[in-house]
């Protein structure tokens, strides 16, 4: 395994100077850059918060590194200090444009809405029109719209590949509590995404006969 | 008391969110496939589900991400080991 800095004794290493220690954190970090910028875009919802999160998650995981078990996942660790970063520095932000409620959360929202647009009956495949026509900033607004723990489990779950296992691992809460946020938090969104969707006048105009050429 | 050897619309129902994730026991993954496979109802919810959840995850991992991050980082950790 790399060598590792220990906290307690050992000068971090430069970056660009001398080899060995440094290489061997930044080997480790540098695959998991996109995504931990992803996800700390949905967590954040501004790129200049999402930078700074991502480099003090950076920063910490630096100065903890001999912390790091080796033969554990760099990644799931990582994503903890991400997310418990995020927890400390961001958390208490108000939610931003619309507002789904916690005590209204219908199953299949989505599938139950077009179907009463007659989707289901003249489109092959009914959910990737739905979502062709959907935007990615829709979508980005419908997370936007979801109470903070929701939001974050549901962002761990669609940017990485993580088990609820291990989103609980990360988050730090027992795993049927993740459950419920990740399942509860995709009905939300579905709702949320609807909201949105019949806003920008995309539900009427899947409602209208003629577009289901998919 | 014995193992159910399949399952109903309601049981696959409560089941779905857990079969769409891959997170049900392999029995149960088994016994809801089973189901899929000869109830159309149940298929086309299961596949309108599974359609919506990838698109959500193509549109939210679209992200242009500042191609000088890894380098900020980098002279972050420099600075601080001076």
């Amino acid at each position: 395994m790399a060598d590792r800095p220990s906290p307690a004794t050992t000068k971090p290493p430069t970056v660009t100077g001398t080899p060995a220690a440094p290489a061997s954190f930044e080997s480790l970090l540098e695959p998991l850059l996109d995504s931990a910028f992803g996800t700390a875009l949905r967590f954040t919802r501004n790129r200049a918060d999402a930078e700074d999160l991502v480099q003090e998650a950076a920063l910490l995981a630096y100065r903890g590194f001999g912390s790091f078990e080796p033969g554990s996942s760099f990644r799931a660790w990582f994503f903890r200090i991400l997310t418990n970063a995020y927890f400390t520095k961001y958390r208490k932000r108000k939610r931003e444009g619309i507002q789904v409620e916690l005590d209204d959360a219908p199953d299949i929202h989505l599938y139950l809405r077009t179907a009463e647009l007659g989707l289901h009956d003249r489109a092959e495949d009914p959910a990737s029109l739905l979502m062709s026509k959907v935007a990615t900033e829709h979508v980005e607004a419908a997370i936007a719209a979801l109470p903070d723990e929701y939001r974050v489990a549901a962002t761990l779950y669609f940017m990485q590949d993580f088990s609820y296992q291990e989103i609980a691992d990360v988050v730090g809460v027992p795993v049927g509590t993740i459950r419920s946020r990740i399942h509860r938090g995709r009905r939300l969104l579905q709702k949320a995404l609807w909201t949105i969707a019949e806003e920008r006048g995309i539900v009427s105009a899947l409602g209208a006969r003629g577009d289901e050429g998919d | 008391m014995h193992p159910p050897d399949r399952f109903t619309c309601e049981e696959v129902f409560s089941r779905l969110d857990d079969y769409l994730d891959r997170e049900l026991s392999v029995a149960e993954m088994q016994l809801v496939r089973e189901h899929l496979e000869t109830c159309a109802a149940c298929a086309g919810e299961y596949r309108f589900e599974a359609g919506v959840l990838d698109g959500l995850r193509e549109k939210l991992r679209r992200i242009a991400v500042p191609g000088d991050l890894m380098a900020r980082i980098a002279e972050r950790i420099a600075a601080e080991s001076k």
